[in-house]
């Protein structure tokens, strides 16, 4: 048994990693680049409600010892079931082409050697570290590297922020220009952060650990402080960008301009720093995307599952995941321009939540799985209205964001 | 005993057998009338054509007849009497052990044909 300390150190250390990934970074530069401080509040919205709904997912899994997608089915049934489950499994196979995209970017920017190339590598790389690995190493290792992330905090500071505008920021406001633009990219940023897979995953391991009532305050723990670290790595970016693009009038349109987003701050370190970054925070989603769509497929039709055991032992599971990630890749190798690809994944996962989300905030309003330990009316109220507003302002931009390209 | 609702408790549960393997999920039950006595829970159902048949007629036709043609089960739905079942709790658990079962014909054949063959699977 680990001891508490370093349970919750390594949750929060997991938070982070599973929070800073290519959508994260994508979506705050863009938006730091095109309205400069602006949009931070999109990231303090997000974190919020991500907070109260992986606290929520730990919750339900302690009370009830059920995974989101046993639950789900059990209480509203097959019928109703397959259609979040489908959604889901859509958007990740797309989040997760971009998290191999973002690999993939990070390894070109070290090497020079096209995206393109690099896919298959990193597909069955990442495969081999499924099937071989225990999620322990993998996720530990994956955390303590993801560790330079801090590198974008570090240069944010350098960078002399003005921090009352920073704060300010923290209050939604309207826009000055572009305001199509703008609304798509707040929601990229709210589906970046809301990331369902995140709770998935996250409620799987909490079932798979025997989390009781006992860890309720650790869980409470785990997710608010781990998910703030990650909503400052991610602002940090949105601030860096909109020092070094803003002023420019740069519009961000490449993975390659990001890239160089840390070099007026870090000089020669910041290339390196920032493709090192990129690498591990996608590898670390990689790994979690992949796990949580197979995790819901599974519970969703009660094989066995388990990152665990050897893959013979639960054959269904293991084939499941090696099919996932050569879709994702197919996806990938189709040509599409990967950044277009991460942020149009982002704007459609804040599109679905509330098909994912509202049964899971039924399910922790319901006394026979959650035994006494049901939703206060903050948590529901600050879930339900941010899921709706993000897929409302989906369904109008993401349509625009189209035509307009 | 302890009264059950077979809807709400018991459909769409998960099937644990008696070595603590997931045998799929309660996809189907299957009520026995008998003639001057009360109905009685016959068997639970397991398999895709028992799921289709939630939907429709006709896609439970289609997944039987794509079944026949890549399937690896011998029938298209598993029937285990309610007998077999120890108790519904958390899971549904039975007093058996599923692995040369129906239930999981799909491991058995993947771990044999696929997954067996890989590097590094045992």
């Amino acid at each position: 048994m680990k001891n508490k300390f370093v349970q919750i150190a390594l949750g929060i250390l997991t938070g982070i990693g599973g929070y800073l990934e290519v959508g994260s970074i994508a979506t705050s530069a863009e938006a730091g680049a095109s309205f400069g401080y602006s949009l931070i509040w999109a990231i303090v919205l997000g974190t919020i409600c991500l907070i109260f709904l992986i606290e929520m997912s730990g919750r339900l899994a302690a009370t009830s010892h059920h995974t989101i997608a046993d639950a789900v089915r059990e209480r509203f049934g097959f019928r109703f079931a397959v259609i979040p489950s489908s959604a889901e499994l859509i958007v990740n196979l797309l989040v997760l082409a971009a998290e191999i995209g973002g690999v993939c970017l990070a390894l070109k920017l070290v090497t020079g050697i096209e995206v393109r190339v690099w896919a298959a590598p990193v597909v069955l790389f990442l495969w081999f570290a499924l099937w071989v690995g225990t999620l322990d190493v993998i996720e530990n290792s994956t955390s303590i590297l993801g560790l330079v992330t801090v590198a974008f905090v570090v240069a944010a500071v350098k960078m002399h922020p003005d921090y009352a505008q920073v704060a300010r920021s923290i209050v939604p406001s309207l826009p000055h220009h572009d305001p199509a633009h703008y609304w798509f990219t707040a929601v990229s940023i709210l589906g970046a952060t809301i990331s369902p897979y995140m709770f998935v995953f996250y409620s799987s391991g909490a079932v798979e650990e025997r989390w009781s009532v006992k860890d309720l305050g650790m869980n409470r723990a785990t997710a608010a402080i781990g998910m703030t670290f990650g909503a400052v790595m991610a602002s940090a970016v949105l601030v860096v960008s909109a020092h070094v693009f803003h002023p420019l009038h740069i519009t961000v349109d490449r993975y390659e301009q990001i890239a160089v987003v840390l070099t007026p701050a870090l000089h020669k370190y910041g290339l390196p720093l920032f493709a090192i970054s990129l690498g591990v925070c996608c590898f670390g989603a990689c790994v979690e995307v992949a796990l949580a769509t197979t995790y819901g497929i599974a519970q969703t039709f009660g094989w066995m599952w388990g990152e665990d055991k050897k893959p013979a032992e639960r054959t269904r599971f293991s084939v499941t995941y090696t099919l996932i990630i050569l879709v994702a890749m197919v996806v990938l190798l189709t040509g599409i321009d990967p950044l277009k690809l991460t942020v149009m994944a982002m704007a459609l996962t804040a599109l679905i939540l509330p098909l994912v989300v509202f049964p899971f905030v039924v399910l922790l309003n319901d006394e026979t799985y959650v035994h006494g330990h049901r939703n206060g009316p903050i948590g529901n109220a600050v879930v339900i209205v941010t899921i709706f507003l993000a897929s409302i302002i989906a369904i109008v931009t993401i349509p625009l964001q189209i035509v307009g390209d | 005993m302890e009264p059950v609702k077979l809807v709400a408790g018991v459909l769409d549960k998960q099937i644990v057998d008696s070595n603590k393997r997931h045998a799929g999920k309660v996809d189907g039950l299957v009520i026995v009338l008998r003639k001057g006595k009360p109905p009685r829970v016959g068997y639970i159902e397991i398999g895709t054509a028992v799921l289709a048949r939630r939907f429709s007629k006709r896609l439970e036709r289609w997944v039987i007849a794509i079944g026949r043609r890549f399937g690896v089960r011998q029938e298209p739905r598993y029937r285990v009497p309610w007998s077999k079942v120890k108790k519904v709790a958390i899971d549904v658990q039975l007093d058996f052990d599923a692995s040369d079962t129906p239930a999981l014909a799909w491991e058995r054949w993947l771990r044999d044909h696929v997954v067996g063959k890989a590097p590094f699977a045992r």
